[in-house]
Formats: C-alpha cells, structure tokens, sequence
C-alpha cells in the first residue's frame, strides 16, 4: 500500500497530529513497510470467520448503575493546563 | 550482615521474619545501590518516602503484624498510578503528570507491606522492544551496558538483573514483560488476560495490556502475582474468579505437564544457537518427567501483522484523551484549538508512538476499517482457537521467547524488525493466554529464555512447570 500525501495528511488531521514536512518522506517510508508486512495477512481466507474483538467471551462485570459520587472536579483540575471556576480553559472557537 | 543483593523475594520475607535484618536496613541497602547504579537509567523516579514506609513495615514486624510482603521494597514500572506521584509513562506528554488516584496493583502490593523504591523507566506509553523509545533515556542492560535490557518494561527488568529489586512491576502488550526478562536473564509472568486489574494503569491496546511481574525465580514470582492478581469491579474486564494460592501450586508435586512443541515454529528458528538452546531446554524438562507431544499452531505465523493492526488501532483511540486541555503536555500560545491540539500532541508523543497512532487511525478510517480491522480480527479468533484445540491435548505450549539475545543500542532502525522481536510472544497476548519467560542458558554471556503459554487461569501450572526447570537448571542463578 502506498501512502500518497493526501493519505498522510487525512491521517494526521484525524489523529490531531501536526506533521513537519522535513519528517513526512521518512515517516512514509516507515508506515509503508509497516503496512507491506501487515498485508501478510491477505494471504489467509477468513471468509466465515467472526471477528474477534476482545480475548474474552463475556465481559459482564459491570457495576450497578448507581452514582457513587466520586465527583472530585477541583482535585482533577489542578493537573490541567488552565482553567478557571471549574472550567478547563481552550483558544476561543466560536467567534 | 549477609549479602543482602542475591536474595530472593521469599528470602527475604524470611530474613526479615528472622530478624536477621529490617526493612529500613533493606530499603537503605538498595537505595544506595539504585544510587551507584545510576548509569543503567533504570529509575525515571524515586519515591521520596520509601524510608518511612520501610519503618512503618519495621514496627508492623515487631508487633507481628506483618502483611504476606511485609516490608520488601519493590520497583514500579512508570505505567501504574500512584496517588500524588509522577507517573510519566516514558512520555514527555505526561513529564509533569500527578496521579489524583492509584492503580489497584499499586493498592494491593502496598496493602500487602512492600515499600515502593520508586518508578522504572520504559519505552513510551510502553510502545517498543528496546526501551530506547523512552523521553528519560535508553535503559542499559546490567549484563552488557552497550546492549538494550528489551522493552518495554525494559527499567524493571534491569532493575531486577541489576539487584536493585529482588522483584517489580511490568506491563506486557505484545511481549513487553516476557522478551526484557528473557534478555535481562530474570523470570517475568504475563497473566491471563482479566487476571490483573487495569484500573490505573496507563492504556496502550486496551484488549491486549496485561499487568504482570519481573522476579528472580518462579517461586518468587508467583508469590508476588498472587498479590495482585483477583477482581476488580474497577475493571469490567476482569476476571471474577478465585485466585489460587500460585505459591502453593508452583510448589505442588500432584501436577503432571503435558508440553506442546510447535514443531513447524521451532524448525523455522533462523539462528541455530537459539534452537539448540530450546532442545536442550527440552532436554532438561523430559529428565523431570515432563511429557512432550509435538502439535501444529495452524495460522499462528500471522500474529505479527494481525497485532501491529490491532495494537495500533486500539493505541490510536486509547491516546485520543492527551488533548493538550485536562492534563499533559500543553504547547505553547496555541492560536486556536486546532492548533492547541496537534501542536500539543506533536510535542508530547515521541515518533514511534506517533507512528503507531497514524498507523491505527489508517487502519481504522473510512474504507480501510474491513480490509485491516475487522481482517486482524478475524485472523486473531482463529489464533485463538488454534490455541484452544491445542490444548485438547497439552497442558502448555513451550517456544522460544525471543528469536535472538540482546542487541547492540541504536542497532534496529527498521520499525518492523524492531517489531519482529515480539514475534514468539505476541501470539499470547492475541488469544489472552497466560505466559511466562524463564532464562534458559547463554550465548556468549547474554542470556537466552524460553517461554511457556498456559490454558487460560492456569497461571499456576506454568509456575509450577517452570519450577521443576528451575530445579533442574541453574541459570536463574547465574
């Protein structure tokens, strides 16, 4: 699979990642051979085959739905970068 | 006093039930060491109060109220939350992160008495196989300082080869436990998946981490992993079911072993020492009565690609929360929120990690999520049910643990033969086996492990497999 620069900069905009242009042929080279060993796979008929998404059958375990109040705002908003009365704080987006 | 760096973890439980020494003189010895040993880049942290838990874990034992680990210091991989700590987890994304809570495997070890000597090193958000991913530094292996100690729970598994620990914490995703013990010449255990709690450990690839433990010998570890192991209705995903005492099965002379060789694998290993090293290996398992049958692990050559599809996809969704707005890494005088976020994240994540994310959100995005993600999937159930008929007939399967020894620092600059490091451990990780690397003899003074894969929750049989290695063989010892 070839990675064109409109693939590489759909991918970066949906990963929120900034790439810089002197990294880019590099990192396609990388990405390319990833994706060249992991195309191994085609070589395998799974027609049939369900999915498998998590290594155990049932994952029942929830908890009661009931609120436990571990509500602790102002202790989790003391690791943020800003914020204020409550709020975490970004660049204006609407105008 | 005796030397205090080659003892055991169950040693020293009964040195320090003897009296023969304390807690503090334990913590003091190995904090100096840790000090003098600085060089490996083992430690990203110290905890500040391990001298005071050392003396609270002291007057526990005097009044004979001593918890099962009373008093042992241990190492913590820098992946498990601590409650008012640092915990980085190898990333400049989280340099300056406090924990406002604990991981569970955090609580249960320090409810059972150890005293925390402070947070190893590891390959960032504990993607790679050499820890030379890490924000703080490679991580030197203790055996040959030019050479990588694996990844990545690469600081642990040094710290424990090094005597700066008799045992510590890992995290195992793909091999990240199994391959830094094989090549630091420990003993590291990968549960079952579910077996360990996840609660508060950082996430990479939510259905493939497994917590798991770094020790100097079978018994030890399973000790320590029946401190940790058990349900938590903290984590859905793990499992509610009684834990045995590990201790006392590795220890059991009732079990009899059946072991599965995957002969098609082990003809195909390409370095010859390493396979000399498995029949030997096995050589030394048949003189203790161990019984072998040869068995075929249909479509297991395809694990690699099938995890570096998986793994990245999970890693890219898992990794979405450092937005560079709760917490982590900010940049700095974002122009709007756009830019706050990819800047942030650009800055924060080291390049294989961002490799990986992009590697995933390709995988995952629209018209490529059938041909890789839901492709991985369907090859990762049929490893799993090769793995299950296999077990129709043996009680653990036996494999090389890495294809090779350690290799040189900044010798691997191909992404994918970095990867392929994980090529024997993987599998287990895919189907949520649980796994465990012993060390297994030498090349030229590097070590070498083989590994075991058990039946799910048959954590206690591969200890006790392991054991009659052990008791057969010296290399733990050398």
């Amino acid at each position: 699979m070839k990675i064109s620069e409109k693939i590489l900069d759909n991918i970066s905009s949906l990963s929120k990642i900034r790439i810089d242009e002197e990294i880019k042929s590099d990192l396609v080279k990388d990405l390319e051979s990833i994706l060249e060993m992991v195309e191994e796979m085609n070589k395998i008929d799974t027609s049939g085959i369900e999915p498998m998404s998590h290594p155990l059958e049932e994952a029942d375990n929830l908890r009661k739905d009931i609120a436990t109040k571990e509500i602790k705002r102002d202790e989790y908003q003391k690791y943020a970068p800003q914020t204020d009365d409550g709020f975490y704080l970004t660049p204006k987006v609407v105008e | 006093m005796e030397d205090l760096s080659k003892l055991s973890l169950i040693e020293q439980i009964n040195g320090l039930k003897a009296r023969k020494f304390s807690s503090l003189e334990l913590t003091e010895f190995y904090l100096k060491k840790i000090d003098q040993e600085k060089a490996l880049n083992s430690f990203i942290s110290l905890n500040e109060n391990a001298l005071k838990e050392a003396k609270k874990s002291d007057e526990k034992i005097a009044k004979n109220k001593n918890s099962s680990l009373e008093g042992i210091p241990i190492a913590h991989k820098d992946i498990f939350c601590i409650k008012d700590q640092i915990t980085t987890c190898g990333s400049k994304m989280l340099e300056n992160f406090v924990s406002p809570y604990s991981s569970t495997v955090y609580e249960k070890l320090s409810n059972s008495g150890t005293v925390n000597l402070g947070k190893t090193n590891m390959d960032e958000f504990a993607m790679g196989s050499s820890n030379e991913t890490s924000f703080f530094g490679s991580v030197l292996n203790p055996i040959d300082p030019q050479r990588v100690p694996g990844g990545s729970s690469g600081g642990s598994a040094s710290a424990v080869a090094a005597n700066l620990c008799s045992f510590a914490t890992g995290t195992d995703t793909g091999g990240s436990i199994r391959q830094p013990a094989a090549f630091c010449g420990i003993t590291g255990i990968k549960p079952t998946y579910g077996r360990v709690s996840r609660w508060g450990m950082i996430a990479f690839a939510s259905s493939l981490d497994q917590g798991g433990i770094f020790a100097k010998n079978a018994l030890d570890a399973a000790l320590a992993l029946e401190n940790i192991a058990g349900f938590d209705e903290k984590d859905s995903t793990s499992i509610n079911k009684k834990v045995p005492s590990f201790l006392n099965e590795a220890k059991s002379k009732d079990k009899e072993h059946i072991v599965g060789i995957p002969k098609d694998i082990i003809e195909d290993i390409k370095d010859d020492k390493v396979k000399n090293n498995f029949y030997e290996s096995l050589e030394i398992l048949k003189k203790s009565g161990v019984k072998v049958k040869e068995i075929d692990l249909k479509n297991i050559q395809y694990s690699l690609p099938v995890y570096y599809v998986i793994a990245p996809a999970e890693c890219s969704a898992n990794l979405s929360r450092y937005d560079g707005v709760r917490y982590g890494h900010r940049c700095e005088n974002p122009k709007d929120l756009e830019d706050l976020y990819e800047r942030s994240r650009a800055e924060g994540f080291g390049e294989e990690v961002k490799k990986r994310i992009l590697i995933g959100t390709y995988c995952l995005s629209a018209g490529y999520y059938d041909a890789y993600y839901i492709k991985a999937q369907k090859i990762r159930n049929l490893i799993k049910q090769s793995f299950i008929n296999a077990f129709k007939e043996v009680s653990s399967i036996m494999m090389p643990t890495c294809a090779n020894v350690s290799f040189k620092l900044n010798s691997i600059q191909n992404p994918v033969e970095m990867y392929e490091q994980d090529i024997y451990t993987i599998p287990a990780n895919l189907a949520g086996l649980p796994a465990i690397s012993i060390p297994s003899g030498k090349i030229k003074k590097l070590p070498l492990g083989i590994q075991f894969i058990g039946n799910y929750l048959e954590e206690g049989n591969l200890f006790n497999l392991s054991n009659k290695f052990q008791q057969n063989s010296n290399f733990h010892n050398e």
